[in-house]
């Protein structure tokens, strides 16, 4: 048997030795105390994530108050501990130990008492920057994965509920939690996922981007394969609609399976308006993102191969604007794209107080003295600029598109008008046989879904969305009864 | 299996197949017969909406794939046979159609670029698209029906104010010579009512299919109708010197003064389905060889139809008169057999296969040798009995 699977003894000193040549870090403390009648006790703690003070008032102090307890129960209802586990041998504890519980030998009492005194320095709960709402609640998730937990909890107090746990991380060990619905997610895709993250053999997750590699079907797709939320709220009525998600520890992004693409045309807030001002919205996003990936390439083509494009009164302007510039279309646009990305990977970098300033610098100076020197062209800074803002009105889908956008430009560049539409097929192909775990990609669309259009760029009042989506494969399809919906409707 | 919706079967007779037919096909029929084209296509478009009834009777009959009724009439080796013919006939369909859309890069989309050199990433797509399966072809229709639809129906708006539908008059102008030429010579844009056979068994029957399926054909097949009116109307004498009329249909609209050439957004979009219509054949030529050897893997199949096609493509990159003429004057009995004989005989093949058949037949034997035994042994009690009395 190896050394660390025995099982403690009775002498506290002797396993606490044991546990600590484990763990010989010098942050990992071993405290020793007496009860009453002067049985050694032994805790081994890690310094910094364990609460000392609680340790003291509600471990050491009622135990040294009277005799020693002489079994574990007993010992377990002198402690004032409401979170107690039971380790038997070093790794078992060990484990706990390097979480922020430390391990409580008493003498007598063989093995070790789990004390649940984690104490992790978090940041408070506060609005995620990346999904800034109008309307609608306003908390994030945060680093620490107990507090995502319990706000989840919070919103679904059913039994239901079930987050399954499991870790990743050969170093790491880092906590992940499987979220679903019990009766609602469809189970294959729960285990699929489960046998998904206990196949991952990595030293360490930072961050849940990581886990969502090892999640995707095609892990080097240009395109995201898992959705992802800060928002508690959307992560529940994701998990309402039948999908599955995945809380990791460290991180503040919870992953949600199955991912469509038009999740990203969602919006929180598109919940908590009227139905009509959502489907405005979503419509807006789509074609700010059709904007921005093909008006960069349009104008090229146009300015290269189809002047008739443009309307007479604008080609004189746009023609007169070009006039002079030393690169052709492609490379101008390719160019300033190419600023565009810099400029945002430097202000995202750089403090506020500077990013202000850079922008400035960026936007004005940059901008008009390249116009003003001749270099580029003030309709190419203007389409840049376009694109680049529409963009940002999807932001999950910005780094996709900023890269289809140079793509775009190469090959209405080179081949013009054809380019951009073999191009969009050649995409159109890709993106439509791209089914991840069961769910296509570009559905409800495309294979068409006609229930669940009511709720994809088009958003129709609540009572008509009264079924689950039909591609998550929920067994319980019925999420609004029609009963309480006509009692709804007559007040 | 690889399967397709009936509702993308649908979709791909609606909304992507007559794409094909907004090209070159309008100003060569015109040219055959005159004003009377829509009567030319309204034939062709007849007999091909029969051919797909047929096969959508033969859909209701049986659940196994067109490959599995030859292999239950005439033996695999021969099924394998016909399986590669057609392929060799859907990749030999797709070279006039290609010339075609790559004519139409040329003359409309471009001034500047070489042919051959702008053409070469549509193989790319192609064998990419290919590789994919029927599934790609199912879920491409439900894509292009919303862009079909939009833009063909605007650039018909565009079109409309200007059309003259007097210019078709008288009908029969052009004589029955001139409408059953036109007909038949322009069997090399109709040999879609082939693809469902071929479909066989990749999809759900339902309830009423034949009737979605052939309303679907005759909704595709009015929008080319119309689209033909309306560019006869336009045009008049000169359709036959306006080669492409998807690009100058809508150009006379007056407000592209304010709004520059708009409906080229339009021209585009339906330029997008021409693509997914091209590759359709080549996806079936694929999806042929590959049931006929389901062993091989698709990859090399796709390849290797985007490679033949693209050498063709720099081989008869100037003989697009040629090759039109070959496909419209010598080869239309290669398309009246395969397109529209095949299928229309696909009927008489077995349904079931032999071992079963002969399993029905000795069951239907023992039942009635029973039967006889049965009626002898009370022949012969009756008989006894009267014996007896």
């Amino acid at each position: 048997m190896k050394k660390q699977q025995q099982p403690f003894g009775t002498d506290a000193e002797q396993n606490a030795a044991a546990l600590k040549a484990l763990l010989p870090a010098e942050d990992v403390l071993v405290y020793t105390f007496c009860t009453a009648d002067g049985t050694p006790c032994t805790a081994v703690y890690t310094d910094g994530i364990t609460d000392k003070e609680l340790l003291g008032d509600l471990a050491a102090r009622p135990l040294a108050a009277a005799a020693a307890p002489r079994t574990r129960e007993e010992a377990k209802q002198r402690l004032l501990f409401p979170e107690t586990k039971d380790a038997n041998d070093c790794a078992a504890a060990a484990e706990e130990v390097l979480a922020g519980n430390p391990a409580l030998f008493i003498g007598g009492i063989a093995g070790a008492i789990v004390l649940g005194t984690k104490k992790i320095s978090v940041r408070a709960v506060a609005e995620p920057q990346t999904a800034i709402t109008v309307k609608g609640p306003r908390e994030g998730f945060i680093e620490d994965i107990k507090t995502n937990m319990g706000l989840v909890r919070r919103r679904i107090k059913s039994p239901a509920l079930r987050l399954d746990g499991c870790r990743a991380g050969k170093y790491s060990g880092t906590d992940i939690r499987v979220v679903y619905l019990e009766g609602i997610a469809d189970r294959k895709t729960v285990q699929q996922i489960k046998d998904r993250i206990a196949a991952v053999q990595i030293d360490g997750v930072p961050d849940s981007s990581y886990i969502a590699r090892f999640l995707a079907e095609k892990p080097y797709s240009l395109f995201k394969q898992t959705g992802t939320t800060e928002k508690p709220d959307i992560f529940c009525a994701k998990l309402l609609e039948g999908r599955i998600g995945v809380l990791v520890d460290g991180s503040p992004i919870a992953l949600t399976l199955p991912y469509l693409l038009v999740e990203d045309f969602q919006s929180a807030q598109d919940y908590f308006v009227s139905p009509y001002r959502a489907t405005l919205s979503r419509l807006l996003r789509l074609l700010a993102v059709l904007l921005s990936l093909y008006l960069p390439a349009f104008y090229v083509a146009a300015q290269l191969f189809k002047l008739q494009l443009l309307p007479f009164a604008l080609l004189l302007t746009v023609s007169g604007g070009i006039q002079g510039i030393p690169l052709s279309p492609s490379l101008e646009l390719f160019f300033l794209l190419a600023v565009l990305e810099i400029l945002i990977e430097a202000s995202v970098r750089m403090p506020k107080y500077v990013a202000l300033a850079l922008s400035v610098i960026g936007a004005l100076v940059l901008g008009d003295t390249a116009v003003k020197a001749g270099l580029v062209s003030s309709p190419a800074i203007i389409i840049v600029a376009m694109s680049g803002i529409a963009a940002y009105t999807v932001p999950d889908l910005t780094g996709t598109l900023s890269v289809m956008r140079l793509a775009f430009v190469v090959v209405a560049g080179s081949i013009g008008t054809y380019g951009i539409l073999l191009l969009t097929a050649f995409l159109l192909y890709y993106l439509l046989t791209s089914d991840g775990y069961g769910a296509p990609l570009l559905a409800p669309f495309s294979p068409l879904v006609r229930r669940d259009l009511k709720d994809s760029l088009l958003k129709a009042d609540l009572f008509a969305l009264d079924r689950r989506p039909a591609v998550l494969r929920s067994k319980n399809k019925t999420r609004l009864k029609a009963a309480k919906r006509e009692e709804q409707r007559h007040g | 299996m690889d399967k397709l919706k009936l509702r993308q079967i649908c979709f791909l007779f609606a909304a992507v197949l007559p794409a094909a037919k907004l090209l070159i096909y309008p100003s060569t029929l015109s040219y055959y017969a005159k004003n009377d084209l829509l009567l030319s296509a309204a034939l062709n478009f007849l007999l091909e909406g029969a051919v797909i009834a047929l096969v959508m009777l033969l859909a209701q009959k049986t659940r196994g794939t067109f490959f599995s009724l030859l292999q239950n009439t005439f033996g695999q080796a021969a099924a394998r046979a016909v399986y590669l013919l057609l392929a060799l006939f859907l990749l030999a369909s797709a070279v006039l159609p290609m010339l075609e859309q790559k004519n139409f890069v040329t003359q409309v989309l471009y001034e500047n670029v070489p042919s051959v050199l702008s053409f070469i990433p549509f193989f790319a797509v192609c064998a990419f698209a290919c590789t994919k399966g029927l599934k790609a072809l199912g879920r491409i229709a439900d894509i292009a029906l919303p862009v079909f639809a939009v833009s063909v129906a605007v650039l018909l708006l565009l079109a409309a104010p200007h059309a003259d539908l007097g210019a078709l008059q008288p009908p029969g102008a052009a004589g029955a010579r001139g409408i059953f030429t036109g007909t038949l010579f322009s069997l090399p844009w109709y040999t879609e009512c082939l693809f469902p056979l071929l479909l066989l068994g990749h999809f759900d029957h339902e309830r009423g299919a034949a009737w979605k399926v052939l309303l679907s054909f005759a909704a595709g097949a009015g929008a080319v109708l119309l689209f033909l009116a309306l560019f006869y109307g336009i045009f008049a004498e000169l359709t036959i010197l306006t080669q492409y009329p998807l690009a100058h249909i809508a150009k006379y609209t007056t407000v592209f003064t304010t709004l520059g050439r708009a409906d080229f957004l339009f021209i585009f979009a339906v330029a997008l389905v021409c693509i997914f219509c091209l590759c359709i054949p080549l996806q079936l030529c694929v999806h042929c060889v590959r049931e006929a050897f389901p062993s091989v893997p698709p990859a090399a199949p796709a390849v290797a139809v985007s490679a033949v096609l693209l050498i063709l493509s720099v081989l008869l990159n100037y003989s697009f008169n040629a090759v039109q003429t070959l496909c419209m004057r010598y080869a239309f009995p290669a398309y009246l057999l395969f397109a529209y004989a095949l299928p229309a005989l696909s009927l008489l093949l077995h349904k079931t296969p032999p071992q079963a058949k002969a399993r029905q037949n000795g069951r239907r034997r023992k039942k009635n040798s029973e039967a006889a035994a049965l009626r002898q042994a009370r022949r012969r009690e009756k008989r006894r009995s009267k014996e007896l009395l």
